[in-house]
């Protein structure tokens, strides 16, 4: 074996095609992505000219559009990590304490959204919230709310909060099967200890829990603003970024610019920018959420 | 183009007037089909097995638009044995994006749907699709109505062939506005009377694709239709010839566009509604009208649907505005939908056969008009069997006095209808005011 880990063109057999795969489908598309991105083009194989910055001036100083879906997405994270994430901390831990079927039960109940499609989903969540029939709003008039019924994904006024309430309860199930692994990878006895040391409710899971989470809350946050840059499937099938551009979003944004608005150079200088925040978000969040892994 | 298209008119009374008793001969079975073909055909028998992956934007293949397609594919592989046609059907949004995606990556698709205008201009500066010869569709066999090319051609190349003629009604059901004792609107003003009077009762007035966007534009269209009695003054104004902040006559349709939104004309989720959430409201009788094309001439005979409502559903010409210079006549009229080659096909001269066979007039045309799914953009044969909403859509394009030619949102680039589509949808959501709305527009006219 040792041998064999010494021989070069062994090494490069095992590695070569990983490599391979990695510049084919990941480096590959990323370059084209930047050549376009300097072109002013309609779809590759269309005449072409080269503008070389254009695209990208135009997107940073003249499109307020870009800002405004970077904004929406940027607030959908924040949403994730400040009320999506301590939710779900609180709903792991209780399923650790609870025990039993009870546990197996609920696991299962708060995982049913995450594995429903997101076409089912957003359809769900449209009918739900219609003005016309909506149970939503047939729930407010029946307690004598009535007075507050609402369009609520079609009213530019409410449809970025309804937009974001539904992105986050859909990825809520994944936040707590992550939270909840962590949960249970806490040895028992630690809670034993400290609880003989006089800790008790709350101050034991802010002494204990969270400082033992913490990898996984530094992975869940940056996994949350990724997420949020990248939201793109519920947005487009229940608002398309509408009404106006009130629930823009940037991948949804990169889409129709591409497809709908035939501006493929432009589209591509998005996704430039697009991975170049992304990138930056995850420098930020690790840099942030560093700190020296516990051990127990 | 408008000339082009009043004739079209008239070849299209004489051609239905004519071949009813040329088809009266001949009976509607699929026989006479099979012997009228056979004669254009070269003969299969022999020929290597050939597969055709054909596209198309009509996903419902039981009923509709979609059964007609299914009807001369099926038409065609039979007297074709050696064909074998792979479909693919997507609905509209996710048609054209797939499309374009096809495009990019030079897919060999034998025989595609297109849109004219905007979206087909930008198949055909990709090489996508091939250059047809029109003289070859100039004769008896496709009976193509003149003027029905503009959105198919391109530096005076033709690109595709239109598949109907589509035209911007207002569906209505009947039942609903007698029972309600509310006047069927012949203008604008009862129009929107007639929109707070169901919202008082607690029924949707009308339903529209708020969702989709282009319905807004066409909306728009119409309006400045109606108040300046001018079919190409918003072509003109897209193509930079006017300006849209300037002329009174968009000011006047602009503030008319602000009234439908703001007394609530639109069903209360217009602007979530996708086409078949739109569609839905007004099939299940929750809607009173719906904002939509000639193209939904099925829904009368659509067995899925209500009862009720086939026996209700009826057509509105778009009313006149009070003091305006158009007249209930003048229609937003345009080829939109067609069939096109396409340039990466393995098959060229098969899909040739194919396609010349799907347009000739006793295939496609003669099929989606017998099953009332639509109204074609050939002549056609009135076979008798005409349901009244088809009497009706019929009747709003013969009676017609001048016709648009293109949807204005189709007319500049594909960038000009994202952003016009999106700055409608903006206004729409309360997001911008008239004065807005129409500096956006010059803007994107001016930008495209």
């Amino acid at each position: 074996m040792h041998k064999v880990l010494n021989n070069k063109l062994a090494i490069f057999l095992f590695v070569f095609p990983g490599i391979l795969l990695f510049a084919l489908t990941f480096l590959a598309p990323i370059i084209l992505s930047g050549y376009y991105s300097f072109r002013d083009t309609l779809a590759p194989g269309t005449n072409s000219t080269f503008i070389g910055l254009g695209n990208y001036t135009e997107l940073l100083f003249h499109d307020s559009r870009f800002w405004l879906s970077l904004r929406n997405a940027v607030l959908l994270g924040l949403g994730f990590i400040i009320i999506q994430h301590p939710i779900a901390i609180f709903f792991a831990v209780m399923l650790d304490r609870i025990g039993g079927k009870a546990e197996k039960w609920f696991r299962t109940i708060f995982f049913i959204p995450s594995v429903i499609s997101v076409v089912v989903i957003s359809k769900m969540w449209l009918s739900l919230l219609d003005p016309t029939f909506g149970v939503f709003n047939k729930l407010l008039d029946s307690v004598g709310l009535g007075a507050l019924k609402h369009a609520w994904l079609g009213d530019s006024s409410t449809a970025l909060v309804s937009m974001l309430v539904i992105l986050i309860w859909a990825g809520f199930g994944w936040g707590l099967l992550f939270y909840y692994a962590g949960v249970k990878g806490i040895p028992e006895d630690l809670y034993e200890a400290a609880s003989l040391d006089g800790a008790s409710g709350f101050k034991l899971h802010l002494r204990i829990t969270v400082p033992l989470l913490m990898p996984v809350i530094t992975v869940q946050i940056t996994l949350a603003m990724i997420t949020a840059l990248k939201q793109m499937e519920m947005v487009f099938l229940t608002t398309n970024g509408g009404p106006g551009d009130s629930t823009q979003f940037l991948a949804v944004y990169l889409y129709n610019k591409a497809f709908s608005a035939s501006q493929y150079g432009y589209a591509n200088a998005i996704s430039i920018l697009f991975i170049a925040v992304c990138l930056l978000f995850t420098y930020l969040s690790n840099k942030l959420t560093r700190s020296d892994a516990t051990e127990y | 183009m408008n000339k082009g298209l009043l004739s079209g008119r008239n070849a299209l009374l004489a051609g239905a007037l004519a071949a009813t008793a040329v088809l009266s001969a001949c009976g509607n079975d699929n026989s006479s089909n099979q012997a009228a073909s056979e004669g254009n055909n070269t003969p299969a028998a022999g020929g290597d097995q050939v597969t055709l992956r054909v596209f198309s934007n009509l996903p419902d293949r039981k009923s509709g638009q979609g059964l007609a397609e299914q009807m001369v594919i099926d038409n065609y592989t039979k007297e074709n044995p050696n064909v074998k046609i792979e479909l693919e059907t997507l609905a509209e949004e996710p048609f054209k994006n797939k499309l374009k995606a096809y495009m990019a990556s030079n897919e060999p698709i034998d025989v595609t749907m297109v849109h004219g205008g905007a979206e087909l201009n930008t198949l055909v500066q990709a090489g996508y699709v091939k250059e047809l010869d029109p003289a070859e569709y100039a004769g008896e066999e496709f009976s193509f109505l003149p003027g029905v090319y503009t959105s198919f051609t391109f530096n005076d190349k033709l690109y595709g062939l239109p598949r109907n003629s589509d035209y911007e009604v207002i569906y209505y059901n009947k039942r609903l506005f007698e029972e309600n004792n509310i006047k069927v609107p012949t203008t604008y003003a009862e129009l929107i009377e007639a929109g707070k009077q169901f919202r008082a009762k607690g029924i949707e007035p009308m339903s529209i694709n708020g969702k989709d966007l282009w319905s807004f534009g066409a909306f728009f269209q119409d309006l400045v239709i109606r108040v300046g009695g001018d079919q190409n003054l918003m072509l003109d104004a897209v193509a930079k010839k006017k300006d849209f902040t300037t002329d009174d006559t968009f000011k006047k349709a602009a503030e008319l566009l602000g009234e439908a939104r703001d007394s609530g004309l639109f069903q209360a989720s217009y602007m979530t509604s996708d086409y078949g959430a739109s569609q839905n409201l007004f099939t299940q009788e929750r809607a009173a009208m719906w904002y939509m094309g000639s193209w939904e001439a099925g829904m009368a005979t659509n067995e899925n649907l209500p009862q009720t409502f086939r026996d209700n559903v009826a057509v509105l010409k778009f009313p006149v505005v009070e003091g305006g210079k158009g007249k209930d006549t003048d229609l937003l009229a345009w080829n939109g939908g067609g069939y096109s080659l396409v340039n990466s096909s393995k098959h060229p001269e098969e899909a040739k056969k194919f396609f010349d066979y799907l347009m000739s007039a006793n295939q496609w045309a003669k099929s989606v008009w017998d099953i009332g799914a639509a109204v074609p953009a050939q002549t056609y044969q009135l076979n008798g069997n005409e349901s009244s909403l088809q009497k009706e859509l019929t009747e709003v394009l013969t009676g017609a006095t001048s016709t648009a030619g293109s949807l204005g949102l189709d007319y500049g680039t594909p960038k000009f209808k994202d952003d016009a589509q999106n700055l409608f949808g903006k206004f729409f959501a309360g997001g911008s005011t008239t004065e807005q709305l129409l500096s956006d527009l010059q803007s994107a006219a001016a930008s495209q």
